[in-house]
């Protein structure tokens, strides 16, 4: 497995860098519990995510996305593999092995916000609760300012202070899903997980959100690990993008890049699979079905993980599996046909603008008003 | 608007015939609960064109799935349908009950309804797990669909299964009709699912999210299979959906509904390239768009969020939230639909003499003022 530096460029000073990330989970079968074999989620991954940029990561469910950011949070033990942080004091940690009460240290500059804020919050404790569990943790509750703190946060998530002494009941998704976020930003972090943070919410209040992840980053120079399966979320907020399929990073580069152009078959399916919201589209774009389903995750196919679906496939693909590679400055992909295939990315699908026009957006005109 | 560049084959201009097989009119739903009466469908009128494909759009608690329910009246106690109609023209075709009976009258158990559901209107839900029983083979689901309606043997009856789930792109299925859902992946579980909706040929198929739960490429094979299916067998079909990617896909006409009432009715053209109300404009540009990478561009946000079903707006239901609300109008008038040509119809108050007007004087305070 190459050590390559999955970088955009060598200047930028990683705050993660995760090299050959493995995290395997054993399926246990028959009378007493034995080992058959393993899942590989996440098989030899590597790539940095740098100071204060968004790094989206996406994939279908069963890709190992999720994986990796647990993996981050060690919510699981990685079975190999370094993931070395560059913490706020400047020292270097590998977060795969940091234990006790140096792993303490670093999970309070690295905060998780969940998809489903239903979920997340518990119902029996207050907002004021919820916020001051980690200050708490941390010892930061002291004296009288923790409820200055709590009502800070509140009001830098777009919540009213006075909420505080509210259950979660009392909100709606999109209120809790600011709570989350509140709850994440308590200790001042420097990197937020944030697994499918809008999926879960509806179009108008996801708007909201994404809005407002936007605005944090820019105010407190926070970095986002963004995992998520909706395209065009991703493309929104996150400025460089990485692919996963069956456990491994298959393509990562800039998001404007990676949507104009991919390099990797697989990318170009899922770009295609989005539904353009757009009715005078329809059937103007050839769509790529992909066939069949993804694999087994337990039995990998040999060779390139996706020959099994890939249009383009040819013998070698079958055969011998390609490495990740830098096909172009900061463009990575793991396709034999890379530099042969010229695959249509998003922006082809798209000739025209949005179906309003700039002065459909911003007056309700009166015309042909019917009297 | 150019009319020219109005799309494919499948948004030709609607038959003038107006062949109606679903209308509902005026149909009210609610649920009685100890907290109060929440009016989940208030007024809800929308027809279904022959062989057509309606799309009706909102976000979550708007109405859109009770809507559905209505219609096969499996909505869960304690709600009822409290007024209105739900006209269901039968074709006749193949021997089958013909004429037009009103759904919403019938009593729930009855066997007229019982013969409705299933072979008259099929629907197929979001969640393919938590519909399918888990202790049943697929096969043996499907059947038990078959022989409610048809008066065939067991033995038809299991061939008729096998030959929907092959109809549905299920691969071998003469082995997967003896398995059980869990041993399926999402995409063939939902597959399943429409095969057994599809196993007794119905007029109307209602689609409740079909694919929210489902990746992009998994939609992409899913929302494909439809449209091939509707077009083999004719079907009419209901498309519930919050994804305005899928109803520019996959409708010819659209309903947008807000707090249990529809806000705008239009061709699918109608609602993407001309729409009228303010909500269906704000949901319109709060979605993300691939391939406009324009990362410095905020999203376009509805302030605040859908009200409390328990204490609704006075006025329009959208007037809390609205860009456009005009004090002392919006709050107090309900709107009425307003036609703007034969299939375009919106509910706002700007559309109406007393809004023009009320604009027309805010724009010349504001000039006084200047």
């Amino acid at each position: 497995m190459s050590t390559a530096h999955v970088t955009s460029s060598p200047e930028v000073a990683p705050i993660l860098k995760i090299r050959d990330l493995k995290m395997y989970f054993p399926v246990k079968k028959g009378a007493f519990s034995r080992e058959r074999g393993e899942v590989k989620a996440v098989d030899g991954v590597s790539f940095d995510i740098i100071q204060g940029e968004t790094l989206g990561l996406v994939g279908e469910s069963g890709c190992g996305k999720t994986t990796i950011g647990r993996s981050i949070m060690r919510v699981y033990n990685p079975t190999s593999g370094t993931m070395e942080y560059r913490s706020g004091s400047g020292s270097a940690v590998d977060l795969a092995k940091v234990q006790g009460k140096d792993l303490k240290g670093v999970r309070k500059e690295i905060r998780m916000v969940f998809q489903d804020p239903h979920a997340s919050l518990n119902p029996r404790m207050t907002l004021r609760d919820i916020i001051a569990e980690p200050l708490r943790a941390y010892g930061r509750d002291k004296g009288s300012s923790l409820n200055d703190q709590i009502a800070s946060l509140l009001k830098r998530v777009g919540l009213r202070p006075e909420y505080m002494r509210r259950y979660p009941h009392a909100f709606s998704g999109g209120e809790r899903q600011r709570v989350g976020i509140a709850r994440a930003l308590a200790t001042n972090p420097r990197l937020l997980v944030a697994d499918e943070p809008v999926s879960a919410l509806d179009v108008s209040v996801r708007a909201q959100i994404i809005n407002l992840l936007r605005d944090l980053q820019g105010e407190l120079g926070l970095t986002y690990l963004f995992i998520s399966h909706d395209l065009s979320v991703v493309e929104h907020i996150c400025d460089r993008v990485a692919v996963m399929y069956l456990g491994r990073i298959v393509e990562l580069a800039e998001t404007s890049r990676i949507f104009a152009s991919p390099k990797m078959p697989y990318t170009e399916s899922l770009l295609s699979a989005v539904p353009i919201a757009d009715p005078r589209q329809r059937g103007s774009k050839t769509r790529i079905m992909l066939q069949g389903e993804l694999p087994d995750p337990a039995n990998p196919p040999a060779g390139c993980p996706f020959h099994t679906r890939c249009r383009y496939a040819q013998d070698v693909c079958s055969e011998v599996r390609p490495e990740l590679r830098e096909v172009e400055p900061g463009h990575w992909a793991a396709c034999h046909f890379s530099d042969e295939l010229e695959l249509q990315g998003a922006a082809s699908l798209h000739e025209t603008s949005s179906p309003l026009s700039p002065r459909d957006q911003r007056t309700i005109t009166q015309d042909q008003t019917p009297i | 608007m150019t009319d020219t560049t109005h799309g494919t084959q499948r948004t030709a201009p609607a038959a003038s015939g107006n062949d109606y097989v679903l209308e509902i009119d005026d149909l009210h739903t609610h649920f009685f609960t100890n907290e109060g009466v929440v009016k989940a469908v208030d007024g809800v009128s929308m027809k279904l064109q022959r062989g057509k494909t309606l799309a009706v759009v909102g976000e979550s608690g708007c109405g859109k799935s009770i809507t559905a329910r209505s219609i096969l009246q499996i909505v869960d106690k304690p709600g009822r349908i409290v007024s209105g109609s739900i006209k269901l023209h039968r074709s006749g075709r193949e021997g089958r009950s013909a004429g037009t009976i009103d759904l919403a009258a019938l009593d729930p158990k009855s066997k007229v309804l019982r013969d409705v559901r299933g072979k008259d209107i099929s629907m197929i839900f979001q969640e393919p797990m938590t519909s399918l029983s888990p202790v049943h083979r697929i096969g043996n689901q499907i059947r038990e669909a078959v022989l409610t309606h048809f008066d065939v043997s067991k033995e038809e009856a299991h061939e008729r299964a096998v030959e929907s789930l092959r109809l549905v792109g299920i691969p071998r299925p003469d082995r997967q009709v003896d398995r059980y859902p869990f041993q399926l992946s999402g995409g063939m579980r939902q597959r399943a699912m429409i095969a057994m909706a599809l196993v007794g040929r119905p007029d109307i198929l209602i689609a409740d999210e079909p694919t929210t739960a489902l990746d992009v490429t998994t939609q992409a094979q899913i929302l494909d299979l439809i449209r091939e299916l509707q077009s083999e067998l004719g079907m009419s079909l209901i498309m519930i959906t919050h994804d305005l990617g899928v109803v520019a896909e996959m409708a010819d006409d659209v309903a947008v509904m807000y707090l249990g009432t529809v806000a705008e009715e239009g061709t699918v053209d109608q609602i993407f390239h001309e729409p009228r109300h303010p909500y269906t404009r704000a949901l319109l540009r709060s979605v993300p768009r691939v391939g406009e990478h324009e990362r410095s561009k905020r999203l376009y946000t509805i302030a605040g969020s859908v009200p409390n079903p328990y204490s609704r707006p006075t006025g329009c239901p959208y007037s809390t939230r609205c860009d456009f609300y005009m004090d002392g109008l919006c709050n107090k008038v309900v709107p009425p639909p307003i036609a703007f040509d034969e299939t375009h119809k919106a509910r706002c108050l700007l559309y109406t003499n007393a809004g023009v007007q009320y604009m027309e004087r805010e724009r010349q305070e504001k000039g006084v003022t200047a």
